[in-house]
């Protein structure tokens, strides 16, 4: 579906306001500052992050399941569906709408344990993986239909690819910016800006990180709104400036203890 | 579901039952598609998301709505709007021979919606008369986006088992793996000639050699000079040479000269030259088309 960015539901439904997505974090955020908030959303990019290289699965898909990730909770609380379970439920239904094909839901489980024990038992200590089958299969329902079954999203991988190409091939330049792209994730911007946005803000950073002097005519001659340029930028250097000081293995499990949570279920 | 009168059974769809019902409140007839979810590890089935996303972008008056998602305890229901009935059926219950402007208005709806699923860079795959819808105004829409996928995603290859056999161009029967929105358009092409003949389908092949046995007696084997790179094709296998018949004025009878021209600008076997939907649109055979299918916008 590239190339009608402009027609999509991602653009037309997608692209939320920032006051809009302050009032509708306003339960979680009584309980959270905004600070404590964003490492949640750190937290859980890294264990979706993590579970798609365990699936080997394409940046592509594993960007679109963060990018659910962050659209449902854009609309509900945490104390709506535990994370934990959503995190798996976005890149199972990811994987299927990228067309990576089916990930078995068995080889999902079997992942998720080992992914929380090996890599994330900083936060989880010796508890396993909660989650069934018949779990996801549930919060996938759940997941659509907040999703709107809009499910296309727009990466700004592929402008990124058509950035650098047009700067002039740059693989340093390319590698940077890519992973920019990727850290961009666990902000705020992929519901605030559409991806091309986000694909020039990264640009803009990497050169700035590699001191590319030499490319600044390339951006004085693009016509995009600049202010947002700059407010992507602001993002994801306020996301570096909170990883400085930031030691996720000594706050997290604090931090999800504070997290809210659904009300136990009844056994079903 | 309360909200729905299920009226009666319409048919089988790619993955589930499809109803006829009536919303209860605005009374709107629409089709449902109920969703099966028998094997328990899919979860929702990869076609049936892949129709739900895609037709959540493309909103056409040739393209058929989905107006809504239904969830249910283990059940997903689509909502879509409902027509009559298929262009299959519509061929069954003719009375003798479609009128030739029937014919025009439908084949340019077709591409219409064609050209539009192929600016998304979205194709459709599995064009036959099932899977075009008609109503009661004549409007005709492309249905059943189960096996249609995006394009714009770079992948090395696509499954080669999609097309209904009878629709299939010589390039899939080949195995080609690489095709794209001209895969769509050899469809139209069939259904154009299919249309024109009042339902009697153009190849109706039993398997795929016969198929493509059928396509090259009509319109000659080819060869590295009529279609570059056909011999380096998969499955590429060396068939009996036909001359090309000097036929179409015999298969179409009832078909004008421009008709037949549009025609074989479709039914191309070298891919890279088959008339795409936007270009088959601004064809002469359309020229006199009746200026309110023409101007309808979507």
């Amino acid at each position: 579906m590239a190339g009608n960015f402009w027609q999509s539901s991602h653009h037309q439904q997608w692209i939320l306001d920032k006051q809009d997505l302050i009032r509708d974090r306003q339960h979680d955020l009584g309980i959270l500052s905004e600070e404590e908030y964003q490492k949640i959303f750190n937290f859980f990019a890294s264990i979706i992050q993590v579970l798609g290289e365990q699936l080997k699965l394409r940046q592509q898909v594993i960007a679109t399941a963060t990018v659910y990730f962050k659209r449902f909770y854009a609309r509900n609380s945490l104390k709506c569906i535990d994370p934990l379970l959503l995190a798996p439920t976005c890149v199972f239904l990811a994987s299927k709408v990228e067309e990576f094909g089916v990930i078995s839901n068995s080889r999902l489980i079997t992942t998720c344990q080992t992914v929380i024990k090996n890599k994330f038992s900083y936060a989880y200590g010796q508890q396993e993986f909660p989650y069934r089958t018949n779990h996801i299969l549930e919060c996938e329902f759940y997941l659509l239909e907040n999703l709107d079954c809009c499910l296309i999203v727009y990466q700004p991988y592929r402008p990124l690819l058509l950035f650098v190409q047009d700067i002039g091939q740059d693989d340093q330049l390319l590698t940077y910016a890519w992973r920019i792209v990727n850290d961009s994730l666990r902000t705020d911007v992929s519901l605030l800006y559409p991806p091309y946005q986000i694909a020039i803000a990264a640009l803009h950073i990497a050169c700035v990180m590699l001191s590319k002097e030499n490319h600044k005519p390339w951006f004085a001659e693009l016509n995009v709104d600049m202010d947002k340029i700059q407010e992507i930028v602001r993002s994801i250097i306020n996301l570096y400036e909170m990883w400085k000081s930031y030691d996720e293995k000594k706050e997290i499990q604090a931090l999800l203890v504070k997290m809210p949570k659904p009300k136990p279920a009844p056994q079903r | 579901m309360q909200k729905y009168e299920k009226l009666e059974k319409i048919g089988e769809g790619t993955y589930g039952t499809v109803f006829k019902a009536k919303n209860k409140e605005t009374h709107e007839i629409v089709a449902l598609k109920r969703v099966r979810l028998d094997d328990d590890d899919e979860g929702v089935p990869s076609s049936a998301l892949r129709e739900i996303c895609l037709l959540k972008e493309l909103k056409h008056k040739n393209i058929v709505r989905l107006y809504d998602v239904l969830h249910s305890e283990k059940k997903l229901t689509l909502v879509f709007e409902h027509c009559d009935q298929d262009l299959k059926k519509y061929f069954d219950s003719l009375n003798g021979e479609i009128d030739l402007d029937v014919v025009k208005s439908f084949m340019y709806q077709l591409l219409r919606g064609l050209a539009f699923c192929h600016s998304h860079n979205v194709l459709h795959r599995d064009l036959k008369p099932q899977n075009l819808l008609i109503n009661k105004n004549g409007e005709l829409k492309l249905a059943d986006f189960g096996l249609a996928r995006a394009f714009g995603i770079p992948v090395k290859c696509y499954s080669a088992e999609v097309v209904t056999l009878w629709y299939r161009p010589p390039d899939v029967l080949f195995g080609a793996k690489l095709y794209t929105t001209s895969i769509d358009m050899w469809s139209a092409g069939c259904i154009f000639a299919e249309l024109a003949n009042s339902g009697r389908p153009l190849f109706p092949g039993s398997d795929v050699d016969d198929q493509l046995k059928r396509i090259f007696k009509l319109l000659g084997t080819p060869n590295e000079d009529t279609w570059p790179g056909v011999t380096q094709l998969p499955d590429y296998k060396p068939l009996p040479i036909y001359q090309p018949s000097l036929g179409l004025a015999q298969v179409v009878p009832r078909l004008p000269a421009r008709g037949r021209d549009l025609l074989a600008r479709l039914l191309t076997c070298n891919p890279a030259l088959r008339m795409p939907a936007d270009d088959a649109m601004a064809h002469a055979y359309f020229h006199d088309l009746n200026p309110s299918v023409k101007n309808d916008r979507c």
